[in-house]
């Protein structure tokens, strides 16, 4: 059902998020998913969705529901793992007319595609997972954002919501309990921001895309002012699974605080894809699902976190992925993607191309962001280029840290990690650049040319 | 209520004569400084940058951010586009005819503001009406117009603005975010959509990253039906 390339993990690890790939497969699996249709809601029942719905609505009710997501220790999966079941406390005891779930699938990093994998592979997890939180914070409304290009995967939610609806798991009475949900499929495009929380809500609500200072934070004061819980799919889908098998057992996954498993995209070695790994695997675990590199080739970064992520150096392939082990290396979770760069690549022109990404997708709003960001990426620019200044270093530093400090959103601060972990692990590289004007890895231009005339 | 005659005077001359006595607000500038409130801002000007461009880029948040509507601007936006605005249509005309641009004291080229072409409203009428005249829908307002019209004419979003009540400013704001929505028709439909398909920006981004990890492809943003 969809061209994103799902790579096979080894045998022991949990299958939660997307149905477990190519049993016995050879090689780069394609999946087994090609077969089955993910839309097909009875054979999805019978594979045990809704299973967790009905326990919520029949068993459970709101406070134990919210009870059990607390005590798995499940954390958002849109990049800062922030406790899931304390955004549901704090919108389901706001008093208010109506609340509201948003789920948030944009997947801002044109480069992962781990969201949308999960949406067309697993769409009623998804579903499941939306409608339970909204059960358990007492909301009628509930929106799946996604983009507007992503066609494919708009078809394939409208169709599972109308099958879900028709079952009785949303729309009017749900499951026969009295309660409404009403779900609906929205499309935005236009800016890699969109994957904010307060800018999504923005977006939503038809206005401008720049983020609001927070707090009052989403949870208490959200879409046209209503308590809105914003979850990445990902945290969504992992909640049937919690309430079918245990918050316990939920637990007992991954690692210590930073439990369950996180859809990844990885590249670099001879395949490239999405795959599912137990929170706290080793990045080096991590970036064998890809297979080796190529012939000859040594790993020379490590890139985590999408377009704002960490360069590494290779003595982090021991990093455990988690939220706090990547933060403190420099890097963060983000997109999830994980790309390894072998020694033909070279870590200015890296840093250079992601921070002029997230210098080109600043919105604009506040001066760190408008103007930090993009004197930031002039810098790289100059490294690149043989022209910096003297000082530069000092400047990116002490401009980063600047921006840390006074930036609105978490897109600026991030901003900074490209050129400052790269400057924390490559500083001889980049002061290669920087006084003798010369690329070692022969990328730069036109000082490439200079570098590979003295060779 | 008693009425004593020359009273109204009286009051009048003890006024004057505590003020005569009173120590002067005049100071000898520059020689001495006024107490200024830090955030006191006196005169808004634009600033010009060490190139010598104007450092406004035209992002609204000014127009958006001042509770009375009095700033209104017209110029480039930060994409790059010409487009003139205006304030909400109760501020005087004397200000809507002159953008910030303009009273910054240098002549800017601004097509659109001084003509912009008429505009057969009775699509826009219905796509308001199906969007029952909310602001909150903006966006696919927005969206449905450029459909009806190829793009967003000044007209079309004047009038937008006049029936759903939302501030020129707001919606132009909106319509100047988002990558998809453009302000002229465009140059060949053909590039349109490869714009709205992929935009610039992400594909510069998959396509430096490739480069940059030894010409390898980096990926793909989402792609929909073939
Ligand atoms: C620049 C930026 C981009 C983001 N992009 C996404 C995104 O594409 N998808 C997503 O789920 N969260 C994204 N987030 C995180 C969201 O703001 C938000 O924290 C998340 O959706 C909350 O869901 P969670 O509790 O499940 O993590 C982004 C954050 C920032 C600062
Ligand atoms: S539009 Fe207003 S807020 Fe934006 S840069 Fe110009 S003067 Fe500043
Ligand atoms: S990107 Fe502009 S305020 Fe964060």
């Amino acid at each position: 059902m969809t061209d994103v390339t799902i790579l096979e993990t080894p045998k022991g690890w949990p299958a939660i998020l997307l149905p477990r790939q190519g049993a016995g497969a050879k090689g780069a699996a394609q999946g087994s998913a090609k077969a089955t249709d993910p839309t097909d809601l009875d054979a999805a029942v019978r594979a045990g969705a809704f299973e967790g719905l009905r326990k919520a609505v029949r068993d459970l009710g709101a406070t134990a529901t919210i009870a059990a997501v607390g005590a798995s220790g499940l954390r958002g999966r849109g990049g800062a793992g922030f406790p899931a079941a304390d955004k549901w406390r704090a919108a389901s005891g706001t008093p208010a007319a109506g609340r509201i779930v948003v789920a948030n699938g944009y997947g801002a990093d044109p480069s992962s595609q781990t969201d949308r994998a999960l949406l067309e592979l697993n769409p009623y997890a998804v579903i499941e997972g939306l409608a339970i939180a909204a059960f358990a914070i007492g909301a009628e409304e509930a929106i799946i954002a996604v983009r507007t290009e992503a066609t494919a995967t708009i078809r394939i939610l409208e169709a599972a919501l109308a099958a879900a609806a028709d079952a009785g798991f949303v729309g009017t009475n749900v499951l026969g309990a009295g309660r409404h949900l009403d779900v609906t499929v929205q499309a935005v495009q236009g800016a890699y921001l969109l994957g904010e929380e307060t800018i999504l809500l923005k977006a939503l609500e038809g206005k401008r895309g720049q983020p609001e200072q927070r707090p009052p934070h989403p949870a208490t004061h959200g879409l046209r002012g209503r308590p809105t819980v914003v979850h990445n799919v990902q945290t969504l889908a992992a909640i049937p699974w919690i309430l079918v098998n245990g918050a316990q057992a939920y637990a007992k996954i991954g690692a210590e605080g930073c439990p369950g498993t996180i859809l990844v995209q990885v590249r670099g070695g001879e395949r490239s894809g999405v795959a599912e790994v137990p929170l706290g695997t080793t990045l080096r675990n991590v970036a064998a699902l890809a297979g080796p590199l190529a012939k000859g080739r040594t790993v020379k970064a490590l890139l985590v976190g999408g377009p704002s992520g960490g360069i590494l150096p290779p003595e982090a392939l021991d990093t455990p992925y988690t939220f706090e082990s990547l933060r403190a290396a420099g890097a963060h979770v983000g997109s999830g993607s994980v790309i390894v760069a072998d020694d033909r690549a070279c870590i200015v022109d890296l840093a250079r191309v992601l921070t002029r990404f997230c210098a080109d997708e600043a919105c604009g709003k506040t001066i760190p962001c408008r103007i930090g960001t993009r004197r930031l990426s002039e810098i790289g620019d100059r490294l690149a280029a043989g022209t910096s200044r003297a000082g530069d270093l000092g400047l990116l530093a002490d401009l980063s840290a600047d921006i840390v400090g006074s930036a609105l959103c978490d897109h600026e601060r991030l901003a900074t990690l490209p050129l400052m972990s790269g400057m924390r692990y490559f500083r001889a590289e980049l002061d290669e650049h920087l006084e003798r004007s010369s690329c070692p890895a022969g990328v730069c231009h036109p000082i490439a040319m200079a570098a590979s005339a003295t060779h | 209520m008693s009425f004593i005659p020359g009273i109204g005077i009286a009051r009048g001359m003890a006024l004057t004569l505590r003020r005569f006595f009173e120590p002067k607000a005049t100071i000898r500038y520059p020689e001495q400084k006024a107490d200024v409130p830090p955030k006191f801002r006196g005169r808004l000007q634009l600033l010009y940058d060490e190139y010598g461009t104007l450092k406004c880029e035209t992002c609204f948040q000014c127009a958006q951010a001042c509770p009375i509507e009095c700033i209104d601007m017209g110029g480039l936006d930060t994409k790059g586009r010409f487009h003139v605005h205006w304030g909400a249509s109760e501020t005087y005309g004397e200000r809507r005819e002159e953008s910030a641009l303009r009273r910054s004291g240098r002549p800017v080229p601004d097509p659109a503001y001084t003509h912009f072409e008429g505009l057969d409203v009775g699509a826009l009428d219905r796509i308001l009406e199906d969007h029952d005249y909310d602001p909150a829908r903006m966006l696919q307002i927005l969206e449905a117009t450029q459909a009806a019209y190829g793009h967003l004419p000044v007209a079309a979003l004047k009038r937008i603005s006049q029936v759903t009540g939302a501030w020129y400013a707001t919606i132009y704001g909106t319509a100047s975010y988002y990558a998809h929505l453009r302000f002229e028709p465009p140059a060949d439909a053909g590039q349109a959509a490869a714009i709205a398909a992929r935009r610039p920006t992400e594909a510069a981004y998959l396509a430096g990253l490739g480069a940059s990890l030894g010409g390898r492809s980096a990926g793909d943003a989402p792609r929909g039906d073939a």
